[in-house]
């Protein structure tokens, strides 16, 4: 107890976080690069070289890795569990990650043992740090609320993404037979639901009526909804055991139902913000929600009528509108203020005060970042057309993916080169 | 109620005065803005005050840490009555730009600060004070 009760007067240092959201923005980019380079193939099918690499490019070069980040900073604000050495985890961690899931794309892309071996390491390597330093920090506070508990569950489901997804190279560099097309469903399954959806609802329980001043997340849904997506993630995966197809389908339902849940009540929560001004932030999250609800109706749909999958682009279409029209953008939206945030504390406590001290709006400006939004939007519109519209459109959409990005690390470059000039002036 | 029942109440009744005072801006009405903002920073001081006379040196007795939690917990409200200073001077000046990204910043300062309370410490007040009835009363008669 005691060194969790000390550990929250622990800033962790900005350098820790801050290296993890400014290289993120790049995986995206280069998602957009391999549609503007394989052009309509990349959409043929979730399992083409193409695909398997621009989903890891998304999912762990841009998603894992501000969640990682963010989390650094987060574990000793809403729990009172500092990282016990930050920067020296995210010397570690933010290398391993970053090179990582290059050779996590080079070997889907090249079907390459070697890079697939590098990429296994590297992450495995990233993973056990973050979990290992994360994990002796959280699992030592008590879950005195339900965003605790969703944080220490989504760890969890971190552990199983990446084991999976080790197992998984390792039988494909290997050549082991493997029923790796239900593997890889679990693996996807634990990955969005039961770590990246954990997690995000349980920053969002803190972060929605905090920072756009809503009412609050009613708890007993809130306590419960981690915990429910947590045990059908565990009976799908101990049905896999059973060779029956029932299963994954009720799985399916059942995470899209849960998930849907929680996107309506924060849905409702917004319409009751009481801000004045609907900022980047809000509008990504919307946008991101209402995403959300679309994929998880597509999620459930195809778990009613199997048929629909026979379709080549339903699957495809789901994880463009899964991905880039839910996750990235709420991950986004957070990391429009969370970043001029962290900026603004550190000249802070650097010394600086009053009109030395430049608002966080000053720091990074609305302006530039709602621009930076309707790119993103046009792009993500323009992708999930491509899926019907391949040789026209996949193309063009890679193009504004890569534009979207590249505008989002500029805005961020910016507002870090600004903090760095005002430290100028900070005293001694 | 709990110690921490009681303080999150009132970190919301708060938030209503600063919700208020945003909107006000962005309605262009001046003389609203400054009550609400005025309301706002006398429940702000008014919580600190309860905090650091009453909830700190209790829980600073009880448990013998008088430079853990509480004292980062006193740091960060100078800090904040600093920043509520900044921005009452741009709402005095009329620079209303100016207010919103000052009060904003001040916002997300007091929630994150907040969430540190809410989350870690009142819960370790709440364990550790359970045999003072009297420090929640306190809080109550200051903070009614």
């Amino acid at each position: 107890m005691a060194s969790g009760m000390l550990s929250f007067d622990q800033v962790p240092p900005l350098a820790a976080p801050l290296r993890f959201f400014v290289t993120a923005p790049l995986f995206i980019a280069l998602a957009g690069l391999l549609a503007v380079i394989d052009g309509p193939a990349i959409l043929a099918s979730r399992w083409t070289p193409a695909a398997l690499a621009a989903t890891h490019l998304l999912t762990v070069g841009f998603m894992l890795q501000v969640m990682l980040g963010a989390l650094i900073q987060v574990l000793p604000v809403v729990a009172g569990a500092a990282l016990a050495r930050p920067l020296w985890v995210a010397r570690v961690v933010h290398p391993a990650i970053n090179l990582g899931a290059l050779a996590l794309a080079g070997g889907f892309l090249w079907s390459a043992p070697g890079w697939l071996h590098a990429a296994g390491t590297l992450l495995a390597l990233a993973l056990l740090v973050f979990v290992g330093a994360a994990g002796s920090a959280l699992f030592r506070v008590p879950s005195t609320s339900p965003s605790i508990r969703g944080l220490k569950l989504s760890l969890v489901g971190l552990a199983v993404v990446g084991g999976s997804g080790l197992f998984m190279l390792l039988a494909l560099a290997g050549g082991w037979s493997l029923p790796l097309l239900a593997l890889a469903d679990l693996h996807a399954a634990w990955g969005l639901a039961g770590w990246a959806g954990v997690l995000l609802a349980a920053v969002a329980y803190v972060v929605v009526p905090m920072f756009q001043l809503t009412p609050g997340y009613a708890a007993r849904p809130a306590w419960g909804f981690p915990v429910f997506l947590f045990a059908v993630l565990l009976a799908w995966s101990a049905a896999l055991a059973f060779d029956a197809d029932w299963p994954a389908r009720l799985g399916r339902l059942l995470l899209a139902a849960g998930g849907a849940a929680f996107a309506v009540q924060t849905l409702r929560l917004q319409a009751k913000r009481r801000r004045a001004r609907p900022d980047t932030t809000f509008r990504y999250w919307q946008f991101g929600l209402y995403g959300a609800l679309l994929a998880l109706a597509m999620l459930a749909a195809g778990a009613l009528v199997p048929a629909l999958a026979d379709d080549p682009r339903w699957t495809p279409a789901f994880g463009l509108v899964l991905l880039l029209g839910a996750f990235v953008p709420l991950i986004v939206g957070m990391l429009a203020k969370i970043v001029p945030f962290l900026l603004w504390l550190d000249l802070q406590n650097h010394g600086l005060v009053g009109k030395a001290l430049p608002p966080m709006n000053k720091l990074l400006p609305e302006a530039p970042m709602q621009r930076q939004f309707q790119v993103f939007v046009a792009a993500a519109g323009l992708a999930l057309l491509a899926v019907l519209l391949p040789d026209w459109l996949s193309r063009p959409a890679g193009v504004l993916l890569i534009a979207a990005a590249v505008w989002l690390a500029v805005n961020l470059l910016q507002a870090a080169w600004r903090h760095g000039r005002q430290l100028q002036q900070a005293p001694a | 109620m709990s110690i921490r029942e009681f303080l999150i109440d009132d970190h919301r009744h708060c938030d209503d005065f600063y919700a208020a005072a945003e909107q006000a801006v962005e309605r262009g009405d001046a003389a609203a803005a400054a009550a609400a903002f005025g309301q706002f920073r006398a429940a702000l001081l008014r919580h600190f005050a309860a905090e650091e006379q009453t909830l700190f040196p209790a829980f600073e007795a009880r448990t013998g840490m008088t430079m853990g939690p509480t004292q980062m917990m006193r740091i960060e409200h100078e800090q904040m009555r600093g920043l509520v200073e900044v921005a009452e001077e741009a709402l005095d000046g009329g620079d209303l730009e100016e207010f919103l990204g000052q009060a904003e910043s001040l916002l997300i300062m007091m929630q994150q600060h907040n969430m540190k309370e809410e989350n870690v410490l009142y819960p370790m007040c709440d364990q550790h004070l359970a045999g003072e009835p009297a420090v929640l009363e306190r809080l109550q008669s200051e903070l009614a």
